[in-house]
């Protein structure tokens, strides 16, 4: 792939437009709420596309298209049967307690709920997972443009890194979220033409489910025993691992995402954050999903003529993660090439500011303010928000390194979040919705829950992966290998929460007002038309995605 | 205008204008970049950064 004048262009504008949107915003810093937690002051429009966008990193897109060419249209039960449901759950259920309850963060959350030990054990392993999030997709970037373009390794890591920390330091959380929803549009505007010339080179949706396996086009049909289908799993280690656990487990408790809600300008807002940014989720699969379909079939006999092929790594398999780039690569001309160049360094950019951006919040709050030095100025937090940003970026850029040696990034990084995300909605569950959860049961059932994922993923190999203690059971698939991890951690951290709590002593109810949903005042919007109440348009959300299962069944 | 370009959807509207300009300038001044593709791509991110420079948030 060869750039040209009017590429490079395109990348060049891009970055002096996210340069600038953090000048711009410095303007606006004047206190560390209004660096780490916006001050709550972000229109709805923006935390929804930045709700989304947040989560639009290497992971998504790039992992995304991966899966789909790898797995085919099973990829869509991230969507379908994950983050939709999580989300209107988030809105309805969940927001009223992280928004009402005035809490900077998820582990303050924990803290205000709980105690302070849970706060900090969910602090450090979010923080450690944060900054190992932003490195992968510093390393992803910089090997793409290494493969692609040929630009030097180190040179790309830098360079990124470095652009990125202008914008989050100047403006911080403000300013990570400004360019987040730029990105979106940016990588949705990129990637679309991409999807339209591939299928229609493919010769549209018919001629792709006539020349693939039924089993790359059917969500559903071959579920029903994991050796049936690519992905390794049955239907319901699926609906157990995906759609709840690790699903809920990621949109419903990682601050990552859920801070985009936070910062919304009244409660009314931070609910509906998740419910309209739920409207474009459903909706991705056209971006990321569909492309990765495309190729397979592409690769096919029939299609052959085409000329298009996934890359092969050093073994001679087929290096799914370089489907994207290579799709760009056959089907765009020069411009909008830059522009499908671009939507992709956005999208890294985005993962990456979007975790620095929530590590330095939680670091500043939850470990440097509640355990290191208390009672100092605002301004002394600023600085301290400002120097963790520097900071955070700079083991980001350590962490890149050492993913060197990962193939799959979206099975990898799934695998990450079951260990600290999957037994955390546990925890989150039973705080919320039991009163008779104690801090220790919260404490203990975490500890138990992260045991439990590193002893399962230690017991179980999957594509050469896990299985460090002893490879007793073999799964097909590194991502059905992440659902069984994140079940198993689920389960441990519910079982041993409930035993401990019933052995200690909870908290009295004053002062869970507003933390426990049977203790608190519920919202409610009667006055509002009904679309713009969260619970029917969450109902009706959840509707047309199973409608969607349906048709793709 | 100062006042605009804290304005978010403005940014994106200039951002997306000049990508346009550059994809539609190419289109017609260089055999390079004389693919329809990006003459759609350049027309179609033209009206979406119009409107979104256009659109001014309700004030709350």
């Amino acid at each position: 792939m060869k750039l040209h004048f009017a590429d490079y262009l395109i990348i060049v504008v891009y970055f002096a437009f996210v340069i600038t949107v953090g000048f711009v915003i410095k303007r606006k810093i004047k206190s560390s709420n209004d660096f780490l937690s916006s001050s709550r002051s972000i229109p709805l429009w923006i935390t929804s596309l930045a709700f989304i966008s947040a989560n639009l990193g290497a992971q998504e897109v790039l992992g995304m298209v991966a899966s789909g060419a790898k797995y085919g249209i099973m990829t869509v039960h991230f969507y379908w049967v994950g983050a939709i449901f999580a989300m209107v759950f988030l809105a309805v259920f969940m927001m009223p307690f992280y928004y009402g309850s005035k809490a900077r963060s998820v582990p303050e959350y924990l803290f205000m709920r709980f105690d302070e030990k849970t706060r900090a054990l969910n602090a450090v392993s979010f923080a450690v997972m944060t900054v190992f999030s932003s490195g992968i997709s510093l390393f992803a970037l910089a090997k793409l443009l290494e493969v692609i373009l040929h630009w030097d390794f180190d040179v790309s890591i830098w360079l990124a890194a470095g652009i990125v920390m202008i914008y989050t330091f100047l403006g911080g959380l403000t300013s990570a979220v400004y360019n987040e929803v730029l990105q979106f549009f940016l990588i949705v505007l990129g990637l679309s033409p991409l999807v339209v010339v591939a299928l229609h080179d493919a010769g549209g949706w018919n001629t792709i489910k006539a020349n693939l396996e039924p089993q790359l086009t059917h969500a559903w049909k071959y579920m029903g025993k994991a050796d049936n289908n690519p992905m390794g799993i049955n239907f319901m280690s699926l609906i157990f691992g995906l759609g709840f656990v690790m699903s809920f487990g990621y949109w419903c408790t990682d601050f990552l995402v859920v801070q985009r809600a936070m910062i919304a300008r009244n409660m009314k807002d931070a609910q509906r954050t998740p419910v309209i940014a739920a409207i474009p989720k459903m909706l991705m699969p056209l971006i990321v999903v569909l492309p990765g379909v495309v190729a397979i079939a592409l690769m096919q006999p029939a299609l052959q003529s085409k000329g298009y092929s996934i890359p092969t790594n050093a073994s001679g398999q087929l290096d799914y993660t370089m489907t994207l780039p290579s799709l760009i690569a056959h089907y765009y001309p020069s411009g909008l090439l830059g522009v499908g160049i671009t939507a992709l360094i956005a999208s890294f950019m985005s993962g990456m500011a979007g975790n620095v951006t929530a590590f330095n919040s939680v670091f500043t709050y939850d470990i440097y303010q509640s355990y290191f030095v208390k009672h100092k100025s605002d301004k002394h937090y600023l600085w301290v928000g400002k120097f963790i940003t520097v900071a955070g970026i700079l083991i980001s850029i350590a962490t890149a390194y050492v993913a060197k040696s990962f193939n799959n990034i979206n099975d990898f990084l799934q695998l990450v979040f079951s260990f600290v995300n999957g037994p955390l909605f546990a925890t989150f569950l039973l705080g919320m919705f039991w009163k008779r959860t104690t801090g220790h049961g919260a404490f203990w059932g975490l500890l138990a829950g992260t045991v439990a994922a590193a002893l399962t993923h230690g017991f179980t190999i999957a594509e050469g992966k896990g299985g460090w203690i002893a490879p007793v059971f073999e799964i097909k698939s590194g991502m059905g290998q992440a659902f069984i991890v994140a079940s198993i951690s689920w389960i441990a951290n519910f079982t041993m929460t409930i035993i401990v709590s019933l052995f200690t002593k909870p908290k009295p109810e004053a002062s869970l007002k507003g933390l426990v949903y049977s203790l608190t005042v519920k919202p409610t919007y009667k006055e509002e038309k009904w679309y713009k109440r969260v619970a029917p348009l969450g109902l009706l959300l959840v509707i047309i995605t199973i409608i969607l299962n349906l048709i793709f069944f | 205008m100062l006042n605009r370009l804290t304005q978010l959807s403005f940014i994106i509207g200039v951002f997306f204008t000049i990508v346009a300009i550059i994809l539609l300038t190419g289109f017609f001044v260089s055999t390079l970049l004389s693919s329809f593709l990006n003459l759609y791509a350049g027309i179609a991110f033209l009206i979406f950064g119009l409107i979104m420079m256009l659109i001014k948030p309700a004030n709350k």
